[in-house]
């Protein structure tokens, strides 16, 4: 009797471990979401973070409304949660365009600010230039905030408006397209994973297939799979020390992708030698054989025979890194920089959504934005998890055939 | 004749290079090894900082020219030790129940689960930290702030779940069926044959598990950074005081540091590769005996 009841026990208490662990995970990516999910949309993804002043000069023209008043009452580009309208819109002839007046909320502060409502196809705004003679892309959604010198701040719509159409030549109209997005954390990520993987991946590979097929097993393939466990052991933030004293300072590369991807190539090192050892193995050597008796030689037997049946191994390693690339923050922290900008060459810095996510969450304070940042971030990690999954099961029925 | 010599050369070459790159994993580590020891030990080489006095001491004032780390250390330990006291048996009990109880589908469920677990960035644990467990830890607290001790240690004991858990369930799988049913045979309860049959056959397994989930906790920057309050000075009193680890450290100030404040930044991180250098050992030595066996 006794024995039941330990046993009892027993069994309740390792279902309840097994609870904590499934809860946990729940409750962390339920916390995010339902925190976060409020800030994700459309225009979260595709705004840039910090916002954008221009100045850009227009041709005023009388361009007729080719949309009834009924329907421009429908043209809605604001967002609820960003913004709330109060009045409007009003179409203006002379910029072949409606603005509309609403409470714009950016992070903190709620201001009244007059946006864009709806462009006409003809309207002289979609051929507006800076002051250097470039286009310049102006889209619904912009905020305008002064015309010829005038501010339009505390205009009614109407007051605004009329403002507007009075103006004639050439306009010169201060446009600000609003921030709160994470464009361009999306987009330096993606940068980081492609030149991080462009690095990493044959490095990798190579170094791989030396390990399982030139290699005889002794001191030296112990010393490198030594150093590769060491590796995968040291902490991201040592990484980012390290990666600071070389690739920063000493190689001068600055806080910047490049030194960024660097950095995060070796840490990705380890776990691609291993995946791609593992799969390499999988391959049997009767296959070897069978290419080696036909008169190949080693190396075509390598890129013919063996590497081809150990694809979706590899496709795993390489699902797992991106992963990693898109995880790793603390060594991004030191060596990529905290800007939030589309990087324009490998030697300018930009921050990943991880890094972005820290910086909301530690120097903001805003944990919802962090919130949003993170859905982003594990939409992207439950994507590759599955991927991975299909890639190794792809290999198992490799290896049952 | 000729083109064969040349197909040869071909060969040897690309040999070479695939040799090279394999290299470059040793390369890596002796370089990282050199560049952080080679900055971190510079300002006791130099004489610009006292080796003792930066080990032992318990302020770290960059603006009056005091670094000491004893209290990160402290920090550290104390922060790796709970995470583990808390962690690890959840992680093996939930290991057991993938590899000993659970159908197939339930057990393939929870290792999806597992597994997404440890694919989540170390972030937004730490903003998860932040959103939930520090107002929770704040109310409790009679401090007036929730970033604390307790705080970091359920973020870590959370963060090493997963590596903990995928170890010891490989290993706790990898027992040979015949002692199970050895110990059924010998008239054992299921739950009888895991605890005293397969738990200890899977042992060394375990332990290397719990030793890389160390490992984990004390590496941990950014998830750490955001809940654990990063005081100037003072060892940890209580579960509710500040802490601030030897990694956070490093990040909270690198950006800006410069001359003997980032020099002794680098000497933090040699503290922090000495303690994981231990751990990687240790490791090794686990892996190794089991071999042996």
């Amino acid at each position: 009797m006794g024995r039941k009841v330990k046993d009892t026990l027993a069994k309740g208490i390792i279902y309840l471990a097994t609870g904590i662990t499934l809860s946990v995970l729940l409750f962390i990516v339920g916390f995010i979401f339902v925190k976060g999910i409020g800030l994700v949309n459309w225009k979260f993804l595709t705004r840039d973070y910090n916002e954008t002043v221009s100045y850009v000069f227009v041709q005023a023209a009388e361009v007729p409304m080719s949309i009834d008043a009924d329907n421009l009452k429908k043209e809605n580009p604001y967002d609820a949660r960003y913004e709330s309208l109060i009045d409007g819109p009003i179409y203006i002839k002379s910029i072949g365009a409606a603005i509309a007046k609403v409470q714009y909320r950016n992070n903190y502060t709620e201001k009244e600010q007059f946006v864009i409502a709806y462009i006409e196809k003809n309207s002289p705004l979609l051929n507006a230039k800076d002051s250097t003679g470039k286009n310049v892309d102006i889209k619904t959604d912009d905020i305008i905030k002064r015309i010829n010198g005038i501010n339009l701040k505390n205009l009614t719509l109407q007051e605004a408006a009329a403002q507007i159409d009075n103006e004639s030549g050439e306009l010169k109209i201060k446009v600000v397209q609003p921030g709160g997005g994470v464009k361009s954390n999306i987009i330096t990520t993606l940068y980081m994973v492609l030149l991080s993987l462009v690095i990493a991946i044959p490095l990798g590979i190579f170094g791989a297939i030396y390990l399982t097929e030139y290699a005889k097993p002794g001191k030296f393939v112990n010393t490198i799979r030594f150093a590769a466990e060491c590796l995968s052991g040291i902490p991201s933030i040592i990484f980012g020390l390290f990666g600071m004293a070389f690739f920063v300072v000493a190689l001068k590369f600055q806080i910047s992708l490049l030194s960024g991807s660097l950095t995060v190539a070796i840490i990705l090192l380890p776990v691609i030698i291993r995946s791609t050892e593992e799969a390499l193995k999988t391959v049997p050597t009767s296959f070897r054989e069978g290419s080696l008796a036909l008169g190949a030689t080693k190396l075509q037997t390598i890129f013919k025979v063996v590497l081809p049946c150990a694809v979706p191994g590899i496709a795993t390693a390489v699902l797992l890194s991106i992963g990693r690339v898109v995880g790793e923050s603390a060594a991004l922290l030191l060596t990529a920089g905290t800007v939030a900008q589309i990087p324009g060459t490998f030697l300018s810095p930009g921050s990943t959504l991880t890094v972005q996510a820290y910086y909301v969450a530690k120097e903001e304070g805003n944990i919802e934005l962090a919130c949003a940042i993170g859905i982003v971030i594990i939409v992207i990690v439950i994507v590759l998890n599955v991927l991975s999954r299909f890639a190794s099961d792809k290999l198992d029925v490799f290896n049952k055939k | 004749m000729e083109a064969i010599k040349r197909k040869k050369l071909r060969e040897r070459i690309i040999e070479n290079i695939f040799l090279l790159c394999a290299c470059v994993a040793v390369i890596s580590l002796l370089a990282i090894t050199f560049f952080v020891f080679y900055n971190g030990l510079a300002p006791f080489v130099s004489n610009s900082y006292s080796l003792w006095s930066f080990l032992t001491g318990v302020e770290w004032r960059p603006g009056s020219n005091m670094y000491g780390i004893f209290y990160m250390i402290v920090g550290s330990v104390l922060a790796t030790f709970g995470a583990i006291l808390i962690g690890v048996p959840v992680a093996i009990l939930t290991a057991v129940f993938i590899a000993e109880m659970a159908g197939s589908r339930a057990g393939k469920v929870i290792r999806f689960a597992v597994e997404l677990l440890a694919g989540i960035p170390s972030v937004l644990y730490g903003v998860f930290g932040l959103g939930i467990i520090v107002p929770y830890v704040l109310k409790i607290s009679p401090m007036a702030q929730g970033e604390s001790l307790l705080a970091t240690v359920f973020v870590l004991a959370i963060m090493i779940l997963p590596t903990v858990v995928s170890i010891s369930e490989t290993s706790l799988s990898a027992v040979p069926k015949e002692y199970r049913e050895g110990s059924y045979a010998l008239g054992a309860s299921k739950i009888q044959t895991i605890f005293r049959v397969v738990l200890p056959a899977a042992k060394s397994g375990i332990m290397t598990g719990v030793i890389l989930g160390i490992g984990r906790a004390i590496g941990e920057t950014m998830a750490v950074m955001l809940v654990c309050g990063n005081p100037i000075a003072g060892i940890p009193t209580s579960l509710f005081s500040q802490i601030r680890p030897l990694t956070t450290n490093i990040a909270l100030e690198m950006g800006y540091a410069s001359g003997v404040h980032q020099e002794l930044l680098y000497s933090t991180g040699v503290v922090l590769f000495v303690f994981i250098m231990i751990i990687n050992f240790a490791v090794n030595r686990i892996v190794k005996t089991k071999v042996g066996n």
